[in-house]
């Protein structure tokens, strides 16, 4: 089933889809862990919960759960964007599709993305299955034609590629019998400003549950050498032109005009309200500063004082209590 | 005689060199009873020797001529000679003897109060004070006598460039009384009244193992200049004050805490009455010109209460308001206050009205930010001496006694023994 797609179409998938798919597949997972009495009882009544707990109850950890899902975007042309997902509810054992809540779903996102449909679904898994093909034709009658995004969950630190792959369905003829099989086709990843900040900042997580000092602390590191290695290129440029300048080093002009045309496109705005706007930013940041700088001082100074009146206050008010042997 | 001849050939001989003066100091060290003995017949030599090159030597010289009891008549030639050794002296050598350094400056400021002239010891004690200070931030004890010596001379201004360095090693805690409370009266004088709160805490809230007369003083000058500046009195004295002040200034206080009390009710009537009625006392602590002047801030305390309630209010309202007599005086008030930058408000003259207005600075500009870049310099170097003397406070043996024993012990189990004292 893993011949590559003829079709020629190109499929743009956006990271939030990704997101959504790992997230829901996580939180399912996660939520199978807890011991049996208490998930009845404290999970929602959603009856994918129900299906997969079944599921995992008769699986414990060998298999893991499947989850399914809806994937919307916009069609134009030759290109297929995908932007968005949403989760469904379905059972591969009884085949059965909540249809309503299907409809209602497609219904809201309608509200919100009008040019968005629903251009196929998605699951979990190592590999697309026979079984899949039972809810492809189930959604042919929303899309004559769905898209099958699968994610591989198992975390492979020597893949280098993305665990997603996109199939679409064709029409073969195998043994004489035209049947519907799943072809892969490539795809590329595309993005939108928010979405890059937002992966951005989910890839800077360390995988050791890093907080938010390291974070703070690894981005501070990265823009002080990146303002580190400006400072000593300048230098060197100064260094130079000094030495031209007084006449130490044969005067080359190709390289004095690229030095000119460097110093030009700075400032690259000037005008009185970016000026304005360019000093009270400034005036914050060194008003934060200061604050930091304030109480960490603040903070030194009361230990000496707490220490200082330990030592050499001598009946100083001591708020703990003493020995009780 | 021979001896001390023999002294100042060797004076003469072994002042060129570093090494050279180290030995001459133990030479001088014990020919020093001898050279008290003859203490009223060393005044000739000293002409034989040069201040400037055999400073060492001539110090001893000068502390032992100067050690008997001052008299009017000796006093005028001898402030002579000490200014001029002073000024010319070197301060290397000087500071090998600091102790006889100080007391030959002490005795010059006894004959120059003798003569009544204050004024003429206050360059020379500048300079005095500069040569026996290691660096601007250490405290001498010729600090305070600089300080009086501008008080009494009245040359407030020469005192408060002294007072601008930040100190951070002090010799004696008795300098360090006197030095902050001779310096808040200076800048009382000058009218810095920020400073002078800040000289004036430094004082009350000092270490000290007993209560002091000179702490009780500056907390009354306390008490005033924070109701001047500030309009309130904080009641209770920080934890970094010692437990001694905290327990006794106030009750050896009592009248000034009664004048901070009807202040804060606000009614002027009621001050003014007090104050008649403890005239004496007062003027006893030379207060009095510090109490009148709290007296006359409590009008610009209650003009500023007025800024947090109204927007707008109209000269005679702030007059009736403030218990004014009349609305030209409210507006003299409120301009002298405009200008002094304590409000901020607009007189519309026409109507008799005034606005009050927030505060105009924007925080958009370049001084705005070099001021605020120097703060930021400023305090990171007070955080990392705060730092050092944090760590060397750690390691006090008196320290690490005292908060080893505070530790919990759980139980029986836990009970490891705390070494109540370091033996290495």
């Amino acid at each position: 089933m893993a011949s590559s797609s003829s079709r020629g179409l190109t499929f743009k998938l956006h990271p939030l889809v990704i997101v959504n798919i790992s997230d829901h597949y996580t939180r399912v997972k996660s939520q199978l862990n807890l011991p049996p009495s208490l998930t009845s009882t404290s999970s929602a009544a959603t009856s994918n919960n129900n299906n997969n707990n079944s599921n995992g109850g008769e699986n414990n950890q060998q298999k893991p759960p499947r989850v399914y899902g809806c994937v919307i975007g916009v069609q134009r042309g030759r290109t297929v964007e995908i932007f968005n997902s949403f989760e469904l509810i379905y059972d591969p054992s009884t085949r059965s599709l909540d249809r309503s809540f299907l409809e209602k779903k497609q219904e809201l996102y309608k509200k919100v993305f009008p040019h968005f449909y629903v251009l196929g679904w998605y699951s979990t898994g190592s590999d697309a299955q026979e079984s899949d093909m039972h809810f492809h034709k189930a959604l042919m009658d929303i899309n004559e034609s769905p898209l099958y995004v699968l994610l591989n969950p198992a975390i492979n630190p020597a893949q280098k590629d993305l665990p997603v792959t996109i199939y679409e369905s064709e029409l073969h003829v195998i043994d004489g019998v035209p049947q519907l099989i799943f072809v892969r086709s490539s795809y590329t990843i595309e993005t939108v400003e928010a979405e890059r900040i937002s992966v951005d900042h989910v890839a800077h997580l360390k995988p050791s549950g890093g907080s938010a000092a390291t974070q703070l602390a690894a981005q501070l590191t990265g823009i002080h050498s990146a303002i580190k290695m400006l400072n000593s290129r300048i230098r060197v440029v100064h260094q130079y032109l000094v030495g031209m300048q007084k006449g130490d080093i044969p005067c080359e002009s190709s390289l004095l005009r690229q030095v000119s045309s460097l110093l030009r496109r700075l400032p690259a705005i000037e005008s009185e309200k970016f000026q304005d706007d360019l000093l009270m930013e400034y005036n914050d940041t060194l008003l934060i500063t200061y604050l930091a700088m304030f109480t960490n001082c603040s903070s030194t100074m009361n230990e000496l004082v707490d220490k200082f009146n330990t030592a050499y206050d001598r009946h100083s008010r001591r708020g703990g209590r003493t020995a009780f042997i | 005689m021979n001896s001390v001849e023999g002294l100042l050939t060797q004076i003469r001989g072994l002042s060129s060199t570093a090494s050279d003066v180290l030995s001459l100091q133990n030479v001088l060290k014990q020919a020093d009873e001898s050279l008290h003995a003859e203490s009223t017949r060393l005044l000739p030599f000293l002409d034989q020797l040069d201040p400037s090159k055999h400073s060492l030597g001539y110090l001893y010289f000068l502390e032992a001529c100067t050690a008997g009891p001052v008299t009017t008549e000796s006093a005028s030639s001898f402030v002579l000679i000490i200014a001029r050794f002073i000024s010319s002296c070197v301060a290397e050598q000087i500071r090998l003897a600091p102790d006889k350094f100080i007391s030959v400056c002490k005795r010059f400021k006894d004959q120059v109060l003798l003569l009544e002239e204050p004024l003429r010891g206050v360059a020379p004690m500048l300079t005095a004070v500069r040569k026996l200070q290691s660096s601007t931030e250490h405290l001498t004890t010729l600090h305070p006598e600089f300080l009086l010596l501008c008080l009494l001379a009245k040359c407030y201004k020469t005192g408060l460039s002294i007072l601008e360095e930040d100190i951070f090693e002090v010799d004696q805690p008795r300098d360090l009384y006197l030095y902050c409370y001779y310096g808040g009266m200076i800048c009382i004088g000058q009218k810095c009244f920020r400073k002078a709160l800040e000289l004036l805490h430094n004082v009350v809230t000092a270490p000290m193992s007993t209560i002091n007369a000179i702490a009780v003083e500056a907390y009354k000058k306390y008490i005033l200049v924070s109701l001047i500046h500030h309009g309130q009195l904080s009641t209770s004295l920080p934890k970094y004050a010692s437990g001694v002040a905290q327990r006794n200034l106030k009750s050896l206080c009592l009248s000034y805490m009664e004048l901070a009390n009807s202040y804060n009710n606000g009614k002027i009537a009621d001050l003014e009455t007090y104050v008649q009625a403890n005239m004496e006392k007062f003027g006893s602590d030379n207060n009095l010109g510090l109490v009148k002047q709290v007296v006359s801030s409590i009008y610009k305390r209650n003009i500023q209460r007025l800024t947090q309630t109204y927007l707008t209010l109209s000269l005679q309202d702030i007059a009736n308001t403030v218990q004014l007599n009349s609305p030209k005086e409210a507006e003299m008030h409120v301009l002298q206050m405009i200008q002094d930058g304590e409000i901020y408000a607009t007189i519309n003259q026409k109507d008799g009205m005034v606005r009050f207005v927030e505060d105009p600075e924007l925080y958009k500009t370049c001084e705005m930010i070099e001021h605020i870049d120097l703060s930021i310099q400023r305090l990171m170097t007070l955080s990392n001496k705060l730092t050092v003397m944090d760590e060397l406070i750690s390691c006090d043996p008196l320290y690490l006694g005292k908060a080893g024993r505070e530790r919990q012990r759980f139980d029986f189990d836990d009970f490891d023994s705390v070494p109540q004292r370091f033996n290495i």
